[in-house]
């Protein structure tokens, strides 16, 4: 390359105006800085959502029967649920594959009444994939051979106006549809930090719901992944191993309205790219069309000495290769170290909002917002520069191209 | 041996907006290899116009022009740059070189654009040695004076080996001095390899190196003579 005069031409051009051509470069790689930022923030909030998700309870993936998916009913088992949790335990990718089985149910104190969705767990697994059982504010969680307990909400223990020791009186409908009813004793209460998914909390030993219902054991499998990103990888080499009854259902398809949320953001992050990449372009090819507009006589001067179009694009891309790899390393120096404070300090929405915590559609939200940071970052930085710069210099390369050597000679004649 | 040039009615017509401005109106003219000939006349004349025909940078509106054996209006864009590259050369008034290009880049990349590959500094060092500038191959045109750098435009005109050079006022922007010794060169270069040299001028003292003269006026050939010759040159 060093050794070709087209590539020096090329080079030389763009010190020629070294002023312009810095702006230029700036200007590319301020563009796609924010453009790196946005895209960093929009894959951060996705991890960030995803890993909520399966903190909550709905982990990267769950074990579905598959006539659960279109009605979600509570009714349905899993077959041979336990073989199942035994081959997802042993596998390392897995960091927690909790059962559960659920059932709709009344709980009732004195004159209190309340109706939830009590949930059935293993009391060694649950803590370890659920977040929000973790804080228990009175007495303590569920524990292995537990019978005739429950761990509840602080928000449903305020409505029924109990505290650690008093029974519950627990209605359900089982697996016949007759009425049956327990006491069970309140052996802890939770607090989650929202007072909308503490509403929700109720939670038994997976053989209580068996004894209520008549209905023995999971309804569902939550796995939570050592590594996030292994949710395709891994999910679909699970998916593949399970038997046609029963299904795998990803966060997304488990929460559709926190992915829609996501997804939203995802799209208006694009819009946002688009948007200013539509800038650059614009700048780039309005001051790569005044320098050829400028240069128009020494264009005429090669085609005259008979340089043929195509090398003439060549030298034109060649310039703009530059500017955009130059554009590209100023993104990367804008942009890198954005968007690496705020994935590693993160943005504390909690304190912005003055929230505690964050809560929607039953999750709980890490108030500290971080991005994503990695080695994308670079080649998605070049990317954008460089591609900007070459489609934003077509223009200008095909008016050079068109120079007429006669008429461009003849001008300043 | 065919003439490396026969113009027969060439006529060039610009259009500008509604109006016709004829440029040349019925050319005649052959010129043969080795010649070293003036085009001469006042501005407007029409010798601009017939150099860029002949050095197929555009074509004629009516009649025939055959530069090399090649029938000018018969050739696409592409094939008129293709004779320009590999039979053809050019020096303008205003030297026009690459600012950015040093000199021995200048004439080195028209080699490059012909495709001569490790040979082509050594071909442009040797060129510039015979224009007198090989101590100044390293300078860009803003280092050098008018008549250096028409010097290397010469270099750079002659680098691809052509069989005619078209000089279009080749000595409008410089000095006595300098003239002189630009038409000296350019003689040097007809002589000594064949080259044939044709050039548009207005000035006395380079028309008196011509061998051959033609005079236009108002788009047409108004006289035809031999020159006087006084560069020493046998012609």
């Amino acid at each position: 390359m060093s050794h070709s005069i087209a590539a020096r031409y090329a080079l030389r051009s763009l010190r020629r105006h070294s002023r312009r051509t810095m702006l230029s470069i700036f200007g590319i790689g301020l563009g796609c800085a924010i453009c790196l930022f946005v895209i960093g923030w929009v894959r951060g909030e996705r991890r960030m959502m995803m890993n909520a998700a399966a903190a909550s309870g709905s982990g990267h993936f769950s074990i579905v029967p598959e006539g659960w998916i279109p009605i979600r009913t509570n009714d349905f088992r899993i077959d041979g649920w336990e073989g199942i949790l035994a081959r997802l335990r042993a596998e390392p990718r897995v960091r927690v594959a909790t059962p559960r089985a659920r059932v709709d149910a009344l709980l009732a104190f004195g004159t209190q009444v309340a109706a939830i969705e009590m949930v059935g767990v293993d009391p060694r697994a649950e803590p370890l994939g659920n977040r929000l059982v973790r804080r228990v504010v009175a007495g303590r969680y569920l524990k292995a051979g537990d019978e005739e307990v429950t761990v509840i909400g602080e928000a449903v223990a305020d409505r029924l106006r109990v505290e650690v020791g008093d029974p519950l009186m627990v209605t359900v409908s089982d697996h016949e549809g007759e009425m049956r009813s327990a006491m069970l004793r309140i052996e802890g209460i939770v607090a989650t930090g929202s007072r909308e998914l503490d509403a929700t909390i109720c939670h038994v030993a997976l053989a209580q719901v068996a004894r209520l219902t008549g209905r023995a054991g999971a309804g569902e499998i939550a796995v939570t992944l050592v590594d996030a990103r292994e949710v395709e990888g891994f999910g679909g080499e699970v998916a593949a191993a399970l038997p046609e009854e029963i299904s795998l259902l990803t966060w997304d398809e488990l929460r559709p309205e926190l992915s829609a949320g996501v997804e939203v953001d995802e799209i208006w992050a694009r819009l946002v790219v688009i948007i200013i990449m539509t800038v650059v372009f614009l700048g780039i090819a309005s001051a790569q069309l005044a320098a050829v507009l400028e240069r128009r006589r020494e264009f005429g001067v090669l085609s005259a000495l008979g340089m043929p179009g195509h090398r003439l694009l060549r030298v034109m891309s060649a310039e703009a290769l530059l500017l955009g790899s130059a554009g590209g390393l100023v993104a990367l120096l804008l942009g890198v170290p954005a968007t690496w404070y705020v994935a590693t300090f993160g943005v504390d929405f909690g304190k912005l909002l003055k929230m505690d915590s964050i809560a929607m559609s039953n999750i709980l939200i890490d108030p500290i917002f971080h991005s994503d940071f990695g080695w994308w970052l670079v080649p998605l930085a070049f990317f954008l520069a460089v591609a900007a710069t070459l489609l934003s210099s077509l223009y200008p390369a095909w008016y050079a191209i068109r120079t007429d050597p006669a008429t461009a000679l003849r001008v300043d004649h | 041996m065919p003439p490396l040039v026969e113009a027969r009615s060439v006529t060039k017509v610009y259009h500008t907006g509604n109006v016709d401005a004829p440029a040349l109106r019925g050319i005649d003219l052959k010129v043969e290899s080795g010649e070293f000939m003036a085009i001469v006349g006042p501005s407007g004349s029409g010798k601009t116009t017939l150099l860029n025909m002949i050095g197929a940078l555009d074509v004629p509106t009516g009649g025939s022009l055959t530069v090399l054996g090649e029938e000018i209006g018969g050739l696409s864009k592409r094939a008129r740059a293709e004779l320009r590259l590999h039979k053809l050369g050019f020096v303008f008034q205003a030297y026009n070189l690459v600012p950015v290009l040093t000199a021995l880049e200048n004439v080195e990349f028209v080699l490059e654009l012909q495709g001569v590959g490790g040979e082509r500094r050594r071909r442009a060092r040797e060129i510039l040695a015979q224009v007198g500038l090989e101590d100044f191959a390293d300078r860009r045109p803003n280092a050098l004076s008018g008549g250096q750098q028409q010097r290397v435009a010469v270099a750079r005109a002659v680098a691809s080996r052509p069989r005619l050079v078209l000089a279009d006022e080749p000595t409008a922007n410089l000095d006595g001095e300098n003239a002189e010794m630009l038409m000296h060169l350019m003689r040097n270069l007809n002589s000594d390899h064949g080259i044939t040299f044709i050039f548009s001028t207005h000035d006395s003292r380079v028309i008196a190196h011509a061998q051959r003269i033609v005079r236009l006026e108002d788009g047409l050939v108004v006289e035809r003579k031999i020159g006087e010759d006084k560069s020493g040159h046998e012609a």
